[in-house]
């Protein structure tokens, strides 16, 4: 009897903490993805014509939409370079603004602030300084690179792409770099000073082993976001030149809503969950095994 | 003390709640131009109404969203003249990639009166309307939107037309003195306008901008003029018996693209890809350039800049100045409403009064033009808009100076997503004209 109100109550609190969260997302997350999953087993002629069920006939369309996998491609392309550049940038920046520099705090704030900003506006902005700006200075000092705007040749539109997302995200990996910076315990530090060990080895040997819980947060939030980015992508080059810089979310946003297709557009958001589910399980299962106690 | 703390937590959080479900209320209300406002509008213009006249509760929907308020406030103001008549006004938001009409038939609205592209209406909706054939209104226009058995099925709601945008000022100024557009009616006489501009001290005479939509779904539909009505000449790419890569109209249009396109004219010449619209539009409203390809809606764009005239040259296609394509700019509904073969036949009703106050009745043909600055397709609408772009057009319509607006004969979403791209390939070199012609004709035979 005891132990039963006991667990009533346990049973009680915890909804009390958890319920809420629940409910939001049960309501925004969960019901329309089930929505959405049953809904792609539906064919639906136009957007006012009742569902009609066809098994995996829209998953069989998704499959052999070329330009999904192409998107596809270009987006892994994408996300490799900001992993690489988003950490390696965003580290950096922590380790420079954690070494003990004057107003080192201003400059966590100033480096932070790309990241309020949001990611269609920034794409705006962004594309002005690469149509009007680069060019003009391009213009008058006389470099050919940036005489002519990126945004209409396919390789630089996708190394603009790149930019702006460094840009943005690099100051929000370096505030967890930061925290993660600051926990790196300071008596092992010293004491491989004292055994000898010069600046690179203590940041190679010593820091970044014990830093590795942080990088499986920014690894995995990098992952994520360049996976699934839209507002840049949208805002910047809306895919252009010639659909060369169209990211799969763009791509599954046109092939739903423009062309109308929302079964098919629908199962290729759901293969690319499936993808990014497995990536980012995969990568976050395989670097906890790289963390170390210090 | 822990008891009373937990219970205000649940109370704010109720309260939370409760708030969240409550705004979308409010939402609504407001949306709906406020049912009851309207109630109390309506009993002040006509207290005598009879009560006993059924009420009709309309739903009417805008593709522009730059004309929301002018819209809501239509609403007011025919509801005010039928006190009978309740409509719920919604529009939908600029740049919103699902449609206002989609998103609230898919939550079980019946809407009655929708404004679509008559792309839309010939294609996705296209049995979405009733027939409006024995309207009084086609009396006053011959724009009236027609199904493939020749039945009206849309209103012209917006006519919009779109040719060689260019400034006044530094075109008069190149030819040193005053420029009738339509005396350019070759393209050599076009080159010979950019070889003055370039000679008067304009480096770039043209900003040619390249959004897919431009390239694709204005500039390479204008072959279809080459025959009265364009639906033929889709008819023959369909059955696959027009060659595109031997057409002389076909190629015309490219031979000016490339003339516009070109190093030595154009501003962007050496990259002619780029987000350049707004580059584009600043540039020839300053007078930096003078002529880029669009329609009367560049004008938003333009005056930002400076409070220089503008007007339309035709798009030359070949050198024969007697070529009516060389004569004449396209112009066309872009814009039409619909009628709901769901509604019920008093909402219908209702709905085709609708429409007749938009024509007919003075209130109504100041929203149309004056309010929201749309060029009527209403020959009996006295009202002129202010935007130049505009007036070129309404002016053009009344010389009998245009052409079918070509983009209401395709399928907007493929040509601006399939064969967009292509185009920009075109342009860039990095497919050639035959392989482009060939991309269409493919296109249409798969689409037979």
């Amino acid at each position: 009897m005891l132990a039963e109100k006991k667990r009533l109550n346990r049973l009680g609190n915890q909804l009390f903490f958890t319920g809420p969260t629940m409910i939001a997302f049960t309501i925004a997350l969960l019901i329309p993805f089930v929505y959405g999953f049953y809904l792609t087993l539906m064919k639906m002629a136009t957007p006012v014509s009742p569902p009609a069920f066809s098994g995996f006939e829209n998953y069989r369309a998704a499959f052999s939409d070329s330009q999904f996998w192409d998107s596809l491609w270009l987006t892994v392309k994408y996300t490799g370079a900001t992993i690489v550049f988003v950490n390696a940038i965003g580290f950096a920046l922590a380790y420079l603004v954690t070494m003990g520099i004057r107003s080192q705090n201003f400059f966590r704030t100033a480096l932070f602030t790309p990241n309020l900003i949001g990611g269609l506006v920034l794409g705006y902005i962004w594309q002005f300084i690469f149509v009007q700006s680069l060019p003009a200075v391009g213009e008058n000092l006389g470099i050919e690179l940036l005489r002519l705007g990126w945004l209409g040749d396919e390789h630089l539109a996708f190394w603009a792409l790149v930019i702006v997302t460094i840009w943005q995200s690099a100051g929000y990996m370096m505030i967890i770099f930061i925290a993660g910076l600051i926990s790196v315990p300071k008596d092992i530090i010293e004491a491989s000073t004292i055994d000898g060990a010069n600046a690179w080895q203590r940041l190679t040997k010593m820091t970044l082993p014990l830093m590795v819980p942080s990088f499986v947060v920014t690894v995995f939030l990098t992952l994520k976001n360049a996976f699934i980015v839209y507002d840049i992508n949208f805002s910047l080059t809306e895919g252009g030149p010639y659909n060369s810089t169209l990211m799969i979310s763009m791509h599954i946003v046109q092939k739903a809503f423009m062309e109308t297709n929302y079964g098919v557009g629908q199962s290729e958001a759901i293969i690319l969950f499936a993808i990014v589910a497995i990536v980012t399980g995969v990568q976050v299962y395989f670097s906890k095994k790289m963390e170390v106690e210090a | 003390m822990k008891k009373t703390f937990v219970s205000i937590l649940i109370a704010l959080l109720t309260v939370a709640l409760a708030a969240c479900g409550g705004s979308k209320s409010n939402d609504a209300a407001e949306s709906s131009a406020a049912p009851s406002h309207s109630a109390s509008a309506s009993a002040s213009a006509s207290p005598s109404s009879s009560p006993e006249q059924d009420k009709v509760e309309i739903i009417m929907t805008n593709g522009k969203g730059e004309i929301a308020s002018q819209w809501e406030q239509a609403a007011k103001d025919f509801m005010a003249a039928n006190p009978n008549i309740t409509v719920k006004a919604y529009s939908q938001a600029v740049g919103d990639t699902l449609s206002i009409l989609d998103k609230l038939t898919a939550s079980g609205e019946t809407v009655t009166i929708a404004m679509m592209g008559p792309d839309q209406l010939l294609n996705k909706h296209k049995d979405f309307g009733i027939d409006l054939s024995n309207e009084k209104w086609n009396g006053d226009t011959s724009y009236g939107i027609r199904d493939e058995s020749g039945k009206v099925v849309g209103f012209p709601f917006a006519i919009e037309g779109f040719g060689l945008v260019y400034n006044k000022k530094v075109v008069e100024k190149a030819v040193g003195g005053s420029f009738d557009p339509f005396s350019i009616n070759t393209r050599d006489k076009l080159k010979e306008l950019l070889d003055k501009m370039k000679a008067s001290g304009v480096q770039y005479p043209v900003a040619y901008q390249t959004e897919a939509w431009s390239v694709s779904n204005h500039y390479s539909t204008q072959f279809l003029n080459q025959a009265a009505d364009p639906n033929t000449v889709i008819a023959q790419l369909k059955e696959g018996k027009l060659d595109l890569a031997s057409n002389a109209v076909w190629n015309g249009y490219y031979d000016t693209m490339d003339l516009l396109a070109s190093k030595e004219y154009n501003k962007y010449g050496e990259r002619p890809l780029g987000k350049y619209y707004d580059d584009a539009h600043l540039s020839v409203g300053k007078g930096e350039s003078a002529i880029l390809f669009n329609g009367n809606w560049a004008f938003d764009s333009l005056k930002a800049v400076a409070g220089d005239s503008f007007g339309f040259i035709p798009v030359p296609v070949d050198n024969n100045p007697d070529n009516p394509l060389n004569n004449k700019i396209q112009a066309g509904p872009t814009q039409s409403l619909v009628i709901n073969n769901k509604a019920t036949p008093a909402q219908q009703e209702a709905a085709k009064k609708f429409l007749n106050w938009i024509v007919y009745d003075q209130a109504g043909q100041d929203f149309l033009v004056n309010k929201s600055q749309i060029i009527s397709a209403f020959k009996n609408n006295p009202n002129k808009v202010t935007n130049p772009l505009g007036a070129a057009i309404a002016d053009a319509i009344a010389q009998d100076k245009t052409l079918p607006f070509t983009n209401n004969y395709i399928y907007g979403d493929d040509w601006f997503k399939l064969i967009g791209p292509e185009v920009q390939k075109y342009i860039v070199k990095k497919v050639s004209r035959a392989d482009l012609a060939k991309f269409i004709q493919d296109y249409y035979t798969s689409k037979k």
